[in-house]
């Protein structure tokens, strides 16, 4: 997973997240992203990079472990290729009162 | 026994459904008021600021209760540079006192306040569970209406009428056929840092009274040549953070909003506000800033649309707006109870309410703003630009006489881009950040 800033900082630390066993996030059709996009700019403006691209197998990673539900992912894509479902009741980010 | 008819059930917990919860359970109707996080406010984040006025019309003196951070006494716009800021500001002390202004609130506490309000009233709050979608039943040969939803748990629930307060990405709203697409340049991408800091640096750092805030507004720098905003808000022992821009400027300049908020954080003039401070919280979440273009149809049989989900959002005013079209909603559902009809033929009122009020006004002036700052993208760059320019040349102590000195800076100013952009760059930075 590629770093966010030079110092290896990683915004996940802040944040609690209980880790749903199934994906909420799937890659609709792979070959659109290896074959279309051009930049790939799910890799970026996702605040927390759930999305990298894997060179061994020319695929988008989807590391929805990550994610804490902005719901920017699907209307970023533009090749409207992301499917984006919220998680099951209970799972997902959970912003504490106090911070973490 | 819980009853698995409601007279309305409301999705979402947020501003909007517990603001119209309340008023429901106040009228005895029976609700559901449907949560998918394990408590509200786990889910999603604001700016922000709870405003006074609005929010009364919901809870009267909900400030004696409510776990709100400190009264905001200052307000600030700043033009931020590299290593400069022009400021415009006031403060009022007016405001520290009932009946207040505005109050600097953190989601993660006020929300569950707030829906717990709602249940005080009578209202049934389901949590940790998620709505997948509507359930209709037929009211003619070809005409159906929304009768219930369906949860994750693949149980289905009814009622007359639902209310749907889903936030920003209104999957459900798309599925109802009430909003097409949104374009994504018409989405704004936050993100956000709590940092954690004694209440006495912070007072100091701000030249805050225990008993006051402020909540700065920035254009320029924060935004990393996006068009979009920075703002910081003094809680009792924490600072908010947050920067954001329109989706489609990110894609397009290739930052990412962590990047962004680190940047913000180093600034020279912001660095020295958070210094020490810890950071406690990273959020993120996208608002829809489209206005009057993209307001969807905000009823259909059987069901309405709030907050938002419904676009309500006027320059930095969303979770107030989103509290009133509750209060609107919550009382057509009322009146349609009473008239035993709910479908579009008084559900209809729903939206007259709406676009008759305040702030449709301010979504419509808006109008011109918003596509203002999307065909010039550059409009907040260059407006910070000039002025913190102008401004140096203006505060420099130096040898030339005023009148050199004014015709200087005038001139610079001409050269960088005809006056006539300049005034009215400033005309709408300053009417997106401003409350009307």
């Amino acid at each position: 997973m590629p770093n966010f800033l030079k110092n290896n900082q990683s915004p996940l630390e802040y944040v609690t997240i209980k880790v749903d066993d199934q994906s909420h996030i799937n890659i609709k059709d792979q070959k659109k992203c290896l074959n279309q996009c051009e930049n790939k700019p799910c890799t970026y403006y996702c605040p927390t990079r759930v999305f990298s691209w894997d060179e061994q197998s020319n695929k988008i990673r989807v590391d929805y472990s990550r994610c804490i539900e902005c719901l920017a992912c699907p209307f970023g894509c533009p090749l409207n290729n992301i499917d984006w479902n919220f998680p099951r009741g209970s799972y997902g980010v959970i912003y504490q009162p106090n911070g973490q | 026994m819980e009853t698995d008819r409601y007279n309305a059930i409301i999705v979402g917990a947020g501003p909007a459904g517990s603001a119209a919860a309340i008023r429901l359970a106040q009228n005895d109707l029976s609700v559901a008021l449907i949560e998918r996080g394990e408590r509200p406010g786990t889910k999603t984040m604001f700016g922000g600021s709870i405003y006074v006025e609005p929010t009364s019309r919901v809870i009267p003196e909900f400030w004696k209760d409510a776990p709100l951070e400190r009264p905001l006494v200052t307000d600030e716009f700043w033009l931020l540079d590299r290593d400069s800021a022009v400021k415009v500001g006031f403060t009022g002390l007016k405001y520290k006192r009932s009946p207040y202004n505005k109050f600097s609130a953190l989601r993660s506490k006020f929300d569950p306040w707030f829906a717990q309000q709602a249940v005080n009233e009578g209202a049934h709050l389901m949590t940790s569970t998620l709505v997948t979608d509507l359930v209709y039943e037929k009211t003619g040969l070809l005409s159906k209406k929304v009768a219930g939803v369906k949860l994750d748990s693949g149980e289905v629930i009814h009622a007359d009428v639902v209310l749907l307060a889903e936030g920003a990405s209104a999957n459900l709203t798309e599925k109802a056929g009430l909003r097409g697409e949104i374009e994504k340049s018409s989405m704004f991408l936050y993100a956000k840092e709590e940092l954690a800091l004694p209440a006495e640096k912070i007072e100091a750092r701000f030249n805050l009274e225990p008993d006051e805030g402020t909540n700065v507004g920035m254009i320029g720098y924060p935004t990393s040549g996006v068009a979009g905003k920075g703002g910081l808000w003094t809680n009792k022992e924490s600072i908010s953070l947050i920067v954001g821009g329109y989706l489609n400027q990110i894609i397009k300049k290739g930052v990412n909003p962590y990047q962004m908020i680190s940047r913000f954080k180093a600034h020279p003039l912001v660095s020295r506000l958070i210094k020490g401070a810890e950071t406690v919280a990273y959020k993120s979440r996208i608002i829809p800033k489209g206005g009057y273009e993209s307001l969807p149809q905000l009823y259909d049989d059987g069901i309405l649309v709030a907050g938002d989900a419904a676009v309500m959002i006027s320059g930095r005013r969303g979770t107030d707006l989103a509290m009133l079209t509750g209060l609107y909603a919550a009382d057509i559902i009322a009146q349609a109870r009473a008239a035993e009809d709910h479908t579009s033929r008084i559900l209809k009122g729903y939206e007259k309410k709406v676009m008759n009020s305040f702030f449709m006004k301010n979504i419509k002036k808006g109008k011109g703003g918003h596509k203002y700052q999307k065909e010039h993208p550059d409009t907040d760059y260059l407006l910070t630009k000039a002025a913190n320019d102008a401004a140096y040349k203006f505060f420099k102590v130096g040898s030339k006489s005023s009148s050199e000195k004014m015709k200087k800076i005038r001139k610079e100013i001409l050269d960088m881009q005809p006056v006539k952009k300049t005034v009215k760059d400033l005309y709408y930075a300053l009417q997106d950040w401003s409350v009307f």
